[in-house]
């Protein structure tokens, strides 16, 4: 067992993991903002390019870019085992592959997409590579670790099949693409998205609220179930098995559904009472994860109700989650850096860098942008609402983002005037 | 039979409790209930560091176990005493914006290092220190 992972040393530099998080605020702009200029409906056209672009600069362009610096500040804390410095290098290749992509479909471009895939392959590939590494190391042998390691081998399956349709799309192959897609969604969202929140809230939901731990049947066979669920899914797709895709579906749904009812009632029974934006999140997401899988599993009477469920499971579910996450993750960095840089006295508490008015205004509008998008079903015109709460949301972040940073260094700065 | 992992996670398990007592009622505003569950958080933080540093710690070095970890836990433990010190002044002056911010900057230090030492170090010391380890227990239950 190797001990030498427990070392604050692996604790990367507060720049590794908030470069990744400024970047994310500028996509969902960047997605409002195509959204908008493109007149998109998701509800009467579901795989327009203009909504292939919105929905990639929000999964990959936000949140990519927030698991990939979330991963590399937890993981060390999380199962004893830093990950490698490659990791960092993700973010150049992520972003450029990323408005590759986005522009890729916008304008009908075969070279974008081409050059989409190269990138996105090789910040991909840093990042699987670097968290294997990472994990296969780790002390820790615990079930959060098996949730990220399936996560991170579903990631591994969703960008081939990724590049796989971008490839198509670039060179018009004739290709299967309705479920080709259909698996490379299940795969990013329903593997990637949901086993990484899977791992990490085994962890840090009893740790934020003080709320008992997940019980033992849950946290060693949802994990492995939802990958075998997904890999049937794979099977079933390939050999176009209708009935075994329909039960691998339902499987997922009922998984999923089961994950977000026992989260709620440990919060609901949570030790510690005092109620937070970053537990406001949480609770929005696992109500928004139910909604999804409600949705998902009623799609049988409705196609719109499938891409309402995706949107839910992106907007609502992971997006909240990771809200939730970035309000206390980022605050706790900023106190950790300074406080560990030797300052004692004139550290601000985590309450005081970034004011909780604000995370609490951006949890009231992401709500509203939420119920926005419910309306949006009945009436269509109604997704200008989503777009402009988007905009808002990534305005809203950037300021949250950018006063955190600037109390760091104004603090910094304050100290070293002092000892000079 | 109980194991040291057990035994000290069921420890932490019971600061916390007293770490929620004394915040519920800060927030509550009942400053004589949270001067008095703020002391006895204090009291049983002090006293699980000192089985961990005077007792728990000095059997892991004995046992030829693993420096560096002690070392990062003693350091996390100097700043988890920082962050007490600073929280008894705002129970002084009842400041409960103060408190509610130490407290909440706590919380996430010692739930992270809690997360370190049950699943890393708490298990090495089980393996290492699986001789004797009864009495060991009885020592730390006597402190």
């Amino acid at each position: 067992m190797s001990t030498a992972a427990l070392s604050t040393e692996q604790a990367p530099a507060i720049s590794v993991p908030l470069r990744f998080f400024v970047i994310a605020p500028l996509f969902l702009i960047l997605a409002a903002f195509i959204l908008a200029t493109n007149s998109v409906n998701p509800f009467a056209d579901a795989h327009s390019p203009a909504l292939l672009a919105a929905t990639h600069c929000i999964t990959l362009g936000f949140m990519a870019f927030i698991m990939f610096g979330a991963m590399q500040q937890i993981l060390p804390v999380m199962i004893g085992s830093p990950m490698p410095g490659m990791a960092r290098f993700s973010l150049l290749p992520l972003l450029t592959g990323t408005l590759s992509l986005a522009g890729g479909f916008v304008l009908t471009n075969p070279a974008l997409l081409n050059l989409a895939c190269v990138l996105l392959g090789l910040a991909f590939l840093l990042f699987i590579a670097a968290s294997l590494i990472s994990l296969i190391r780790a002390p820790a042998k615990n079930a959060s670790r098996v949730a990220i390691l399936l996560s991170v081998l579903t990631l591994a399956m969703a960008v081939t099949l990724g590049i796989w349709l971008a490839r198509g799309y670039a060179t018009g192959l004739p290709l299967d693409y309705p479920n080709i897609a259909s698996l490379h969604i299940k795969m990013a969202l329903g593997g990637w998205v949901m086993l990484l929140i899977v791992g990490v809230s085994y962890q840090v939901v009893p740790m934020f609220q003080l709320t008992a731990n997940y019980p033992k049947w849950l946290s060693d066979n949802l994990a492995p179930t939802l990958f075998i669920a997904l890999l049937l899914s794979l099977a079933s797709t390939l050999s176009d098995a209708t009935t075994l895709q329909a039960l691998a579906e339902g499987v997922l749904c009922a998984l999923a559904g089961c994950f977000a009812f026992v989260t709620l009632r440990l919060q609901s029974r949570r030790r510690r009472r005092v109620a937070d934006a970053t537990l406001n999140f949480f609770r929005l997401g696992m109500i928004a994860l139910l909604c999804a899988a409600g949705f998902l599993l009623s799609a049988f009477f409705s196609g719109q109700l499938r891409t309402l469920s995706l949107i839910i499971f992106i907007l609502g579910f992971a997006l909240s989650v990771m809200l939730g996450m970035l309000y206390k993750i980022v605050p706790f960095l900023v106190w950790f850096h300074l406080f560990r840089g030797g300052m004692k006295k004139g550290v601000p508490n985590m309450k005081e860098i970034i004011p909780e008015s604000l995370m609490r205004g951006h949890f009231w509008l992401h709500a509203a942008t939420l119920l926005a998008l419910l309306s949006a079903l009945f009436r269509h015109q109604f997704i200008w609402l989503v777009m402009t709460g988007l905009l808002l949301q990534g305005i809203l972040l950037c300021i949250a983002l950018y006063t955190a940073i600037a109390v760091y260094r104004r603090t910094r700065r304050n100290a070293e005037e002092v000892l000079s | 039979m109980s194991t040291l992992a057990d035994y000290m996670s069921t420890d932490h398990k019971s600061c916390d409790e007293a770490f929620a007592l004394a915040e519920d009622a800060v927030y509550a505003g009942d400053w004589v209930t949270a001067e008095s569950a703020f002391n006895a958080f204090g009291k049983d933080m002090a006293r699980h560091f000192r089985r961990e540093e005077d007792v728990l710690f000095p059997a892991i070095m004995n046992a030829n176990g693993p420096q560096g970890p002690v070392q990062v836990m003693r350091m996390e433990h100097a700043q988890i005493n920082e962050l007490i010190e600073q929280m008894a002044a705002s129970v002084v002056t009842r400041n409960a914006k103060s408190y509610g911010g130490l407290s909440e900057t706590l919380l996430i230090v010692m739930q992270q290092h809690n997360l370190k030492e049950e699943q890393i170090l708490y298990p090495i010391a089980d393996r290492i220190l699986a001789v004797g380890r009864e009495a060991l227990i009885d020592r730390l239950k006597a402190v």
